[in-house]
């Protein structure tokens, strides 16, 4: 195995890992804010992505506006899922499953609406920086993977500062800790989860935007991108903000590496072993230091 | 508690209760009399959709049972269907052995693999065992399609042999269907019994208060793992039942989307009463149907009739019918 082709694989498994950051930081949020695993973040990026096409081919605005737009769907979405389809599931009761399994009718719902209008085809946006790559040592990357991984790390700190020194931030944290005593000190407990479900999808919206040039959208995109997600977001400790970075980076390395080492046809059983594996031995995933949250 | 509720409020006067139940059996004979004769009126499509739904039914009554009586979300139904539908395929094309050695071998390595990985896995609980479940599916739909020397890959397996019932072959989607819904029907029965046997309460018991289960004695975890194997078995019945009855085999038929609907199934049907599961069997398999005269927007349409289902039925089928039931025998009883 030579240097340069490591290296390689290595590039293409960080890129892969910001990727997988994405989705799963999309989870974290919802995580956080309303203690729901969100089995739609994937759908938020294809519909973000989609979205992002369309302006961008239909009314041949420029990518900047296109990038707003996807992003801007995403969020809509995550607005409306909130407003009409999780809050009466919440009035009636809804339990942990229900809610696993609502999101998860949405994501079909969503998924099988893309295929009904647009298709199979595959379609992908242009990157940022076109077509060109940045060499190092022998080993080349696209210049739009350094501008995801560029844009994700900053996504991730200014989500930082936004649970940590924004009152709004610190509401929706609060709400989500404790309903009762954060309704009784005046936070609308209801509004701030809807937020959630906003900023979920903007972030959501954004991974689509970003990951359109690299992996094409095409309407089965969304349940694999939820799982490595989510594999992400757990490797790294669902409640630590930065979890997510680091667990799609060791989720993405590893399995580049492995599809070095054995066989291409075996990263998804590699990938998803390391799930299973990392839930039984370090349940508060790798950043994790407080009890753990979700299960 | 709901569950340990009786039957009949006990307000109900001795000969009302006689007649209610006089009018479910009546009920009940006419279902029955309804399914002997369908064969013999209803097309071929319809009872081929049947078939599956008494399929469906076995597989469904695995995840139904985890998720009603152990709370535990199974995504894995998907790979122990596959595993008795390989294991079939694979015995009666490959080796030529006879039928039950297909289904014998199927359903040892069905409970052999949930013994082995459900063991460490049901540690877990709440979203992260239903996600490590889900990452089971997929770790079986990726070994089926790479492992092609065993399982024919995306090419499948064809040429399986239909049952031979002492010289009867089950060939056709009729006979099939005898087959089929009596083998349900009585595994339904085997279920019901463990739920009102001690073992039944234990799990109860231990979905509704794990510490309190543990204080009485229960060893929750290896009640689980048990459950899980139960669950695998029926799984792998209904895998291979499935084979012999298509008599092709291939991955696509043990993807991840199939362990969500055999879940969806329980959820639906309402995993928490025995006829649930049926229910919801017969509307994973009817509703398709009847939405594909839509054109192909039934795929959204049958998304969204589960959205409605998770919002508007949160007891599923089941328990809707059940919450029916008990209001109209309320009404009789104050009239």
């Amino acid at each position: 195995m030579s240097g340069t082709l490591l290296l390689q694989s290595a590039l293409a498994g960080l890129t892969n890992g910001f990727v997988y950051a994405l989705v799963g930081l999309g989870i974290a949020v919802i995580f956080r804010g309303t203690r729901i695993i969100n089995a739609m973040q994937g759908e938020f990026a294809l519909v973000g992505g989609m979205a992002a096409y369309l302006v961008l081919d239909r009314l041949s605005f420029p990518l900047a506006f296109a990038a707003l737009g996807g992003i801007a769907a995403g969020g809509m979405l995550g607005w409306l899922t909130d407003l009409l389809l999780v809050r009466p599931t919440r009035r009636r009761g809804g339990t942990e499953e229900s809610f696993l399994l609502l999101t998860l009718g949405i994501a079909f719902a969503i998924s099988a609406g893309v295929l009904f209008i647009f298709g199979r085809d595959s379609r992908l946006l242009p990157g940022i920086g076109g077509e060109t790559s940045q060499i190092f040592f022998d080993a080349a990357i696209r210049t739009h993977a350094l501008w995801l991984i560029a844009i994700s790390s900053l996504v991730m700190l200014l989500l930082w500062l936004f649970y940590h020194r924004t009152h709004i931030g610190l509401s929706m944290m609060a709400a989500s800790i404790d309903e009762d005593g954060a309704a009784s000190i005046g936070i609308d407990v209801p509004r701030m989860r809807t937020l959630t479900f906003l900023l979920g999808g903007l972030v959501g919206g954004l991974a689509g935007v970003l990951v359109s040039p690299l992996i094409t959208i095409h309407y089965e995109m969304g349940l694999l991108l939820t799982l490595k997600g989510f594999a992400a977001a757990i490797l790294g400790g669902l409640s630590n903000p930065f979890g997510a970075v680091v667990g799609g980076v060791t989720l993405g390395l590893v399995e580049s590496l492995a599809v070095l080492s054995v066989s291409s046809g075996y990263k998804d059983v590699i990938a998803m072993t390391i799930l299973i594996l990392i839930m039984i031995v370090l349940p508060n995933g790798m950043l994790g230091k407080r009890a753990r949250k979700g299960g | 508690m709901k569950q340990f509720e009786s039957e009949v409020p006990s307000s109900l006067p001795a000969s009302r209760l006689r007649s209610v139940r006089y009018r479910m059996w009546g009920v009940v004979a006419v279902l029955f009399a309804l399914w002997a004769v369908a064969p013999g009126f209803a097309s071929r499509s319809v009872i081929d959709m049947l078939v599956f739904s008494g399929l469906y039914t076995i597989a469904g009554l695995g995840v139904a049972f985890l998720l009603g009586q152990c709370g535990i979300v199974s995504l894995a139904q998907s790979v122990f269907y596959g595993i008795g539908a390989y294991s079939t395929a694979y015995c009666t094309t490959h080796y030529g052995w006879p039928a039950p050695a297909g289904f014998a071998i199927g359903v040892a390595i069905s409970a052999a693999i949930a013994l082995a990985v459900g063991w460490p896995v049901l540690r877990l609980s709440g979203y992260f065992l239903a996600l490590a479940t889900l990452a089971l599916a997929i770790i079986g739909q990726v070994l089926f399609t790479e492992w092609d020397w065993l399982t024919g890959g995306t090419l499948g397996i064809g040429g399986i042999p239909h049952l031979n019932l002492f010289g009867f072959v089950l060939n056709s989607p009729q006979r099939f269907y005898y087959l089929v819904w009596p083998v349900a029907a009585l595994l339904l029965l085997l279920h019901r019994n463990l739920l009102r046997s001690r073992t039944g309460f234990a799990m109860r018991a231990m979905r509704d208060a794990p510490a309190a289960a543990a204080v009485l004695g229960v060893d929750n975890h290896l009640l689980k793992v048990k459950v899980f194997v139960l669950s695998a078995v029926l799984g792998a019945l209904a895998g291979s039942l499935f084979a012999h009855y298509v008599s092709f085999v291939s991955v696509d038929s043990f993807g991840v989307d199939r362990a969500i609907n055999f879940l969806l199934l329980a959820v639906l049907g309402g995993a928490k009463t025995v006829l649930g599961t049926v229910l919801g069997a017969l509307f994973i398999t009817i509703m398709p149907r009847l939405l594909s005269r839509f054109g192909d927007i039934h795929a959204v349409l049958f998304a969204g009739c589960l959205i409605a289902a998770v919002i508007f039925l949160p007891e599923g089928f089941g328990g809707a019918l059940g919450r029916m039931a008990q209001r109209l025998r309320a009404r009789q009883a104050r009239t």
